[in-house]
């Protein structure tokens, strides 16, 4: 490979980070984006929205759907001005409706330009968090890409250190 | 296998009341509703005592409005303030509710009446969700569900207070009024009143959707004991043998259908929950109206 090609998969290469309510991916947003400044490459940013359960009535449920997409929209937008603060360029946002690890899986299988998938473990002792159990215990066979897994105790002096 | 109803005074099938238990908790498992409104309904049609009817329907959607409440507080999408509001109006509304029902049996009328207020209510509903899914399917998703204006004349009342989680800034007078007339229908009726508290929480209240299935649960759950309570209480119309062969057959009825609704969802279901409310009003009409089977009955003079 030429150092240019190697050059250009590098600015092409995606972090993606998954946008859930934990205070944790504070950490995972902030280390892709450092990551991807530094070293080149674009962050994405993948919101799932829980679907609507069964409502009595449907006018009712579509309502649901769009104020929970349009939630999902706005938390993103907010989040991509913090990664155009430290990358420059905008994030990619994806918004997607089901169960967080199968629509992950299912974005990886759709999408080749992600590269990397940036996690980060819960600060407390109960376990790392859901989705990194998952995805490094029972789905750990389905994982198309590498991951990254950042401690959430890790302060932001110390993620400058480590980019 | 007959088995006698202490409260109800008859003798009815065990298997029958179990299977009842079980097809309501797996229709309202599947719907995802509490079920009161098909349950009492059925009881009455099987020739149970409305005052019987109507506290077990009450109980029924106490039973599986719990687990709800608790899975929706846990997601914190519940409004306690606002919740709080309603239940204070419910609980008022369940006392003048329960009254009424007792004045109604006192005139011998209560029979009557809560079959025209269930062929009413469940008529009405009824096609209502008829057409709506009936529209959705020729239209596919063409037409979104609008709010209404947001400004209106209940802005105008006394007693605003701040709703931090619902981001609301009213008067505590509509959400009294409405936790108020839906206690009074869950006390006649034996529902928990969801299906017209849901719309009337967004489009009357103004409320963000995702905190409003749970807030209605918080609420549902309150009146609904209350209405238990005081039924056993003063019409005694709660039968312990009745409602635990109901719960038998509801618990393993709910599991089953909400594993089932996961997969079944969309115009189509609401369509047949339409037709199921409309028919359960169909023969409730038709039992008011033809001619009974005993023209007189003889009962204690109340």
């Amino acid at each position: 490979m030429t150092e240019a090609a190697a050059e250009q998969a590098r600015r092409d290469r995606v972090f993606l980070v998954v946008v859930d309510d934990s205070p944790e991916r504070a950490v995972a947003l902030r280390y892709a984006a450092l990551r991807a400044a530094k070293s080149g490459g674009r962050v994405a940013l993948l919101r799932v929205v829980e679907p609507v359960e069964q409502a009595e009535w449907a006018g009712i449920g579509a309502m649901m759907a769009q104020e929970r997409l349009e939630e999902a929209e706005s938390l993103l937008a907010g989040l991509a001005a913090q990664v155009k603060e430290i990358t420059g360029g905008l994030p990619v946002l994806i918004t997607r409706e089901g169960k967080v690890a199968d629509e992950l899986l299912e974005l990886l299988a759709e999408d080749p330009r992600i590269s990397i998938l940036v996690l980060a473990t819960a600060a407390d002792s109960k376990g790392p968090g859901p989705l990194v159990a998952a995805l490094t215990g029972r789905l750990a066979a389905k994982m198309t890409i590498p991951m990254t897994v950042v401690p959430g105790t890790m302060s932001e002096a110390e993620l400058d250190r480590v980019t | 296998m007959q088995v006698y109803l202490p409260i109800a005074a008859m003798s009815v099938d065990v298997l029958l009341l179990v299977g009842v238990g079980f097809g309501v908790g797996w229709l309202s498992g599947l719907f995802g509703v509490g079920g009161g409104f098909l349950l009492t309904p059925v009881l009455m049609l099987l020739g149970i005592p409305s005052t019987v009817a109507v506290a077990s329907g009450a109980n029924q959607t106490l039973g599986a409005s719990v687990s709800g409440l608790m899975a929706q507080a846990r997601r914190g999408n519940v409004d306690w303030q606002m919740g709080g509001v309603l239940v204070a109006g419910g609980l008022v509304g369940s006392v003048v509710g329960v009254q009424i029902f007792a004045l109604l049996r006192r005139a011998g009328q209560v029979d009557a009446a809560v079959a025209i207020f269930y062929v009413v209510v469940l008529g009405s509903v009824g096609t209502l969700m008829v057409m709506e899914s009936v529209r959705a399917i020729f239209r596919r998703r063409n037409a979104r569900a609008h709010r209404l204006h947001n400004h209106t004349w209940a802005h105008g009342l006394p007693f605003k207070v701040r709703f931090r989680k619902s981001r609301l800034y009213i008067s505590v007078i509509p959400p009294l009024g409405v936790g108020f007339l839906i206690g009074v229908l869950s006390a006649v009726m034996g529902v928990g009143g969801g299906f017209m508290l849901v719309p009337a929480m967004i489009y009357i209240l103004g409320m963000p959707t995702a905190v409003v299935i749970g807030t209605s649960l918080f609420q549902v759950v309150c009146v609904t004991a209350s209405v238990t309570f005081l039924q056993a209480i003063q019409v005694g119309g709660v039968d312990i043998v009745l409602t635990l062969l109901l719960l038998l057959g509801g618990v393993a009825g709910a599991q089953f259908g909400a594993a089932m609704g996961g997969k079944l969802r969309g115009e189509e279901t609401r369509a047949l929950l339409g037709l199921l409310v409309l028919s359960v009003a169909g023969s409730l009409l038709w039992d008011l109206w033809r001619v009974p089977a005993t023209l007189f009955s003889v009962g204690p003079a109340w």
